[in-house]
C-alpha cells in the first residue's frame, strides 16, 4: 500500500521543550488512530502534518510533496482541532463559508459546499445562529463541517467525538467510516481508547516524542512479550478446569476471580490452550458461560507499553 | 432508597425540560444518560436543590427536594464538568476551604483535605499552586473537593473529560473504588458509554424530558432468546453447517464475529460439541446482550 | 492489639455544623488572597498615609504651640473640631486611596469566580446566594472600615490622650456616631459599587480599570458640566462629590456644594440599589450545572 502521509526523521522542539524526536513513519489510506499520553507529541505531529509548523529536522510529505509552506497541499487536507477556535460573533454558516474562501472557490461553489457540509453534520437548521449560542455538541459539529467542506483527501481529527452525546458519536463514527470507504485517509487522535477501537484497529502510539508502536492492535499485542496473553473462562467449575491445565507448561500464571466462577490464565501459547480447551470442557462435563481475552484491547496495549 | 422522585416536571418558560419523571435509585453506581437537551442537567439541578420542580416531589437522602434544599447539599458532593478553581490557592487550602463551606469545622476540614488529596493521587502536589496544575490534576482536584465533606451521594459530571488514557483509567479506578464502598451512592453522567459500562450497575436514560429507561444494566440489556457470540480458529464452514443441521441459525458479521442463535431450551454446550466434531478452536464465547449503545439508540429513537 | 488502616477511602465521622456566619470562610479567604497579590501590601500600607498625617496634625495642634508660629495662616488645620474629622474623612486623597485599595484587593472578588467557574463549587455547598454575596462584601467592609472607622476612632482616642482630658468628647458627644455613620455609608456604598463592577466582567484587570475610571470620570464629568452649565447641581454627577456632601452633612459641617444633601444620599442609595439588582441577576443567571 502506498503511503499517503510520510514522515522522515521528523523532529521538532520548542526552545528546549521536546515535541517530536526523530519520527519516521508512513500513514496509508484508511483510518489510523493516533494515541499517547499528554505531552507525547501527538498535537505536534498533527500540526506538522497540516503544515501549521515547520519541522526542525526532517520532512513530512503528502503524496510525496512537502507540506510546509505549500498552500496547494492545504486544499487536500482538512483539520478539526480539539479546542474551540471560533469567532463567537459569526454564524455557523458564515464560519464555514468564510474559511472556504481561502481555498479559492467561486461564490456559488462555496455556498454549495458549505450547505452540503452543514447538512452532513446536521446543522442546517442552526446555520444562521451565532456560534456563541451553540451548545458543545454543535460546536464540535461545525468544526467538523469546516474540516470536510473543501472535500479534502486527508482529514486530521483531534478528539472529534468529545462533547457529542452517544448518538452523535455513533453518527460521526459512521461518517468517518464512510470517508474511509471513499478511499480517503483519516487520522484520528483521541484519549478515549474504546472510541478509537470503534473506528479502526490500526494505530500509532506516540510517547515522549517517539513512535512506540505502529500497526494493527492485535499484532502489536502479540509482540508484547513481557505480558503473556490473558484468557478468562467463566464456568460452573473453574477449579476442575484449572486442575486439568495445571500440568500444562505453556501456562505461566493461573488465578481465580473473586466471583468464584472465573478462572484466568496467562500464556504465551494461546493456540495450545484453545486447542485443548474444548476437549477438556466436554470431557469434564463443565458448563462454560464465557470465554474472553481481557487484555486483548487497546487499553491494555497502552498500559503495557506506556505504563503509569 | 437514596434518591426517589415522583412525577417531576419543570419548564423554563415555554420549554418543557422535564415531564413527569419518576424513579427510585438505590445503592451502587447509576449512570445517567441521554442526548443533549434531554433534561439531565435539569434533573441534576433539581436533585441538588437549585431548582424547585414545577410539579412533582421527591427526596434525596430523606431530604425533601422542595423544603430541604440547602440540607441536600450538605450531604451531596458534586464534581462539575467544566474547569473550576480559585486562583492563587494551593490544593490543600482549596479543598479545606470548600470543606469549611460545606459546614466542616476548620481544623477538621484541613485534616480531611490532606487525606482526600492523597486518596485522589494529589498527595505530592498538594502544596503547589493550582495555577500550575495540569488538566488531569485539576480533574482530580474537582473530585477531591466533592469528597472532602464525606458526602453520601456523589454526582459526577463527565469525570474523565480531558484526561489522557492513563488519567482516565485512574479516575475510573477511583470512582469504582468509591462506589463499591457501599455507603456512597454514585450518580455518573457521561457521554462515554464505555465508562458507564465499566462502572455502573444501573442506568437511567432520559430523552426529551421523559424517562426512557431505568433499571439494572444486566436486566435492561438481557436478550430473551439465546444468542451467542463467538470467534473461532479453524474451518468455520464445517462448524456452521454442523450447527445449522441441529436447528441453530449462524451468522457472521464483517468483523469475523460469529453469531449463533439457538432454539429454546437448547444446551449451549452443543456449540462446544460441534466445535469438537469439526476441529475448530473457540477463542471467544459470550452470551450476547444488547450493547449499551444499541440500548441507548433503541430507547431514544434513532432516525 | 494492632490495627491496620486500609489505604482506600475512609469515612469522616465528624458532624457538619451550621455556622452562624456560613460565609465567614469566604471573607477570610478573600482577605488572604488580596494580600497575596503582588505589591498590594505596599498599596495597603500607603493607604494609611492620610491617617498618619492627620494623627501628626492632632499631635502638633495639641503639643507643639510653637508650631503655630511657624505655620501662619494654617489656623484651619490646627483647629481640632468635628471639621477636622470631616476633613480627614472626606478629603480627596483618602477617598481615592480607598478606591485604590479596593481596585486591587476587591476587583477580582466576583470576576475571578466568574472567570474560573468556581460559582459551581460555592453553590453546590449549602450556601445561599445571600451568603455568598455577604461573604464577598465583607472583604470590602473589612478594607473600608480599616481605612475609615478604625483610624477615625483611633484619631478620636489619641485626641483625648494628647489633650489629656475628655473635654473634646463632651463638647461633641455625637462625633463617634458621625464617624461610624459615615464609615458605614462609605462601606455600604463601596461594597455595592465594587462588587457590582466585579460581577460585570471575567477579567479582574478590566474591573480594576472600571473601578478607577468610573470614579475618576464621574468627577471629570462634573467638572466639565460645571464649566458648561455653571450649576451647582452638576456636583451630583460626581461620585466623589456625593460622598463629600454626605460626609459634610453627617459631621454637621457646611456642605461643600450648594445642593441639598438629601440628593447626594439618594444618588448613592440609587447606585446601591442598581448594583444589588444587577448582582442578583448576574449570580442567578450563571448556571451551576450546564
Amino acid at each position: 500500500m502506498t503511503a499517503v502521509i510520510a514522515a522522515t526523521h521528523l523532529s521538532k522542539w520548542y526552545g528546549n521543550v521536546l515535541g517530536l524526536n526523530d519520527v519516521s513513519l508512513e500513514i496509508e489510506a484508511g483510518i489510523t488512530g493516533l494515541l499517547g499520553p499528554n505531552g507525547a507529541g501527538k498535537s505536534t505531529f498533527m500540526k506538522l502534518i497540516t503544515g501549521q509548523m515547520k519541522p526542525n529536522i526532517g520532512t513530512v510529505t503528502v503524496r510525496g510533496r512537502k507540506v510546509w509552506n505549500n498552500p496547494t497541499i492545504f486544499a487536500g487536507i482538512g483539520f478539526c482541532p480539539e479546542h474551540d477556535v471560533f469567532y463567537e460573533e459569526v454564524t455557523g454558516w458564515e464560519f464555514v463559508t468564510g474559511l472556504l474562501r481561502f481555498y479559492g472557490y467561486s461564490g456559488s461553489d462555496i455556498k454549495q459546499r458549505a450547505a452540503r457540509a452543514l447538512d452532513i453534520v446536521e446543522l442546517t437548521k442552526d446555520k444562521d445562529r451565532l456560534i456563541r449560542g451553540y451548545s458543545r455538541g454543535m460546536r464540535q459539529r461545525v468544526k467538523f463541517a469546516q474540516a470536510i467542506a473543501h472535500d479534502p483527501e486527508i482529514i486530521v481529527l483531534d478528539e472529534p467525538l468529545s462533547g457529542l452525546d452517544p448518538l452523535g458519536k455513533r453518527k460521526l463514527i459512521k461518517l468517518i467510516k464512510a470517508f474511509r470507504d471513499e478511499g480517503r485517509t483519516v487520522l484520528v487522535s483521541s484519549h478515549v481508547l474504546p472510541e478509537i477501537e470503534a473506528l479502526t484497529s490500526r494505530i500509532v502510539l506516540v510517547h515522549q516524542g517517539k513512535i512506540l508502536a505502529q500497526g494493527d492492535i492485535p499484532y502489536i499485542r502479540e509482540l508484547i512479550e513481557a505480558h503473556p496473553h490473558m484468557i478468562s473462562v467463566r464456568s460452573s467449575d473453574p477449579r476442575a478446569l484449572a486442575a486439568r491445565f495445571v500440568g500444562d507448561r505453556s501456562i505461566q500464571k493461573m488465578s481465580f476471580a473473586p466471583d468464584g466462577r472465573t478462572f484466568v490464565v496467562e500464556t504465551h501459547k494461546r493456540d495450545d490452550f484453545f486447542a485443548r480447551l474444548t476437549g477438556v470442557v466436554l470431557e469434564g462435563g463443565i458448563e462454560v458461560e464465557e470465554i474472553s481475552s481481557p487484555d486483548d484491547n487497546l487499553q491494555s496495549v497502552f498500559e503495557y507499553l506506556v505504563g503509569k | 432508597m437514596s434518591i426517589e422522585v415522583k412525577d417531576l416536571s419543570f419548564r423554563y418558560g415555554k420549554i418543557v425540560a422535564l415531564d413527569g419523571v419518576t424513579m427510585k435509585l438505590g445503592e451502587g453506581a447509576v449512570g445517567l444518560l441521554g442526548p443533549n437537551g434531554a433534561g439531565k442537567s435539569t434533573l441534576l439541578r433539581i436533585l441538588l436543590g437549585f431548582l424547585v420542580p414545577g410539579r412533582g416531589e421527591g427526596k434525596v437522602l430523606d431530604y425533601d427536594i422542595r423544603r430541604d434544599r440547602a440540607m441536600i447539599r450538605r450531604s451531596v458532593g458534586y464534581m462539575p464538568e467544566s474547569d473550576c478553581f480559585v486562583a492563587g490557592m494551593d490544593a490543600v487550602t482549596f479543598t479545606a476551604y470548600f470543606g469549611e463551606l460545606s459546614g466542616m469545622p476548620r481544623q477538621e476540614a484541613m485534616k480531611r483535605a490532606h487525606e482526600v488529596l492523597f486518596y485522589v493521587g494529589l498527595g505530592e502536589a498538594r502544596y503547589r499552586l493550582l495555577d500550575t496544575y495540569s488538566a488531569g490534576m485539576k480533574q482530580r482536584l474537582k473530585l477531591a473537593q466533592a469528597l472532602v465533606h464525606d458526602p453520601k451521594i456523589l454526582f459526577l459530571d463527565e469525570p474523565t473529560s480531558n484526561l489522557d488514557p492513563n488519567g482516565r483509567n485512574e479516575v475510573l479506578e477511583l470512582i469504582r473504588d468509591i462506589s463499591s464502598n457501599k455507603s456512597i451512592q454514585v450518580l455518573l453522567s457521561s457521554h462515554i458509554l464505555a465508562d458507564i459500562e465499566s462502572i455502573c450497575g444501573s442506568v437511567v436514560i432520559l430523552n426529551k424530558g421523559r424517562l426512557a429507561a431505568e433499571g439494572r444494566m444486566a436486566d435492561l440489556r438481557a436478550i430473551d432468546y439465546s444468542l451467542f457470540e463467538l470467534r473461532l480458529k479453524g474451518d468455520g464452514e464445517a462448524f456452521r453447517k454442523d450447527l445449522e443441521s441441529r436447528g441453530c441459525r449462524v451468522d457472521e458479521t464483517e468483523d469475523k464475529l460469529i453469531k449463533v442463535y439457538m432454539p429454546e431450551k437448547s444446551d449451549r454446550m452443543d456449540i462446544f460439541r460441534a466445535a469438537s466434531r469439526t476441529g475448530v478452536q473457540i477463542r471467544y464465547f459470550v452470551k450476547s446482550q444488547t450493547s449499551l449503545e444499541d440500548l441507548f439508540a433503541g430507547v431514544v429513537g434513532v432516525d | 492489639m494492632a490495627t491496620v488502616r486500609e489505604k482506600g477511602y475512609s469515612h469522616w465521622d465528624g458532624k457538619l455544623t451550621e455556622r452562624r456566619f456560613p460565609w465567614w470562610p469566604i471573607t477570610r479567604t478573600g482577605i488572604l488572597l488580596a494580600f497575596r497579590k503582588k505589591r498590594f501590601k505596599f498599596v495597603f500600607a500607603g493607604s494609611f498615609v492620610p491617617a498618619v498625617v492627620f494623627l501628626v496634625g492632632l499631635y502638633i495642634s495639641e503639643r507643639l504651640e510653637d508650631f503655630k508660629a511657624f505655620l501662619q495662616g494654617s489656623d484651619r488645620l490646627l483647629n481640632i473640631n468635628p471639621n477636622y474629622f470631616k476633613t480627614y474623612f472626606t478629603n480627596d486623597s483618602l477617598l481615592f486611596l480607598i478606591v485604590l485599595v479596593l481596585g486591587f484587593a476587591a476587583a477580582g472578588l466576583v470576576a475571578d469566580d466568574l472567570k474560573h467557574n468556581s460559582l459551581q463549587l460555592y453553590f453546590s455547598r449549602p450556601l445561599r446566594k445571600k451568603d455568598y454575596l455577604l461573604g464577598k462584601m465583607s472583604v470590602i467592609v473589612f478594607f473600608v472600615l480599616i481605612l475609615t472607622a478604625v483610624p477615625g476612632l483611633v484619631l478620636l482616642i489619641f485626641k483625648l490622650i494628647f489633650a489629656g482630658s475628655f473635654k473634646f468628647f463632651l463638647d461633641y458627644p455625637w462625633l463617634p456616631l458621625s464617624i461610624l455613620g459615615y464609615s458605614a455609608l462609605l462601606t455600604v456604598f463601596f461594597s455595592f459599587y465594587v462588587l457590582f463592577l466585579s460581577s460585570l466582567s471575567k477579567n479582574t484587570r478590566y474591573v480594576t480599570i472600571l473601578v478607577f475610571m468610573i470614579y475618576i470620570f464621574s468627577d471629570i464629568l462634573f467638572g466639565m458640566l460645571s464649566g458648561i452649565f455653571h450649576e451647582p447641581a452638576m456636583a451630583l454627577f460626581s461620585i466623589k462629590a456625593n460622598l463629600q456632601q454626605a460626609g459634610a452633612f453627617l459631621f454637621g459641617q457646611k456642605l461643600p456644594f450648594a445642593v441639598p444633601a438629601v440628593w447626594s444620599f439618594l444618588i448613592l442609595a440609587g447606585i446601591c440599589v442598581l448594583s444589588a439588582a444587577v448582582l442578583n441577576r448576574k449570580i442567578r443567571s450563571v448556571e451551576v450545572i450546564k
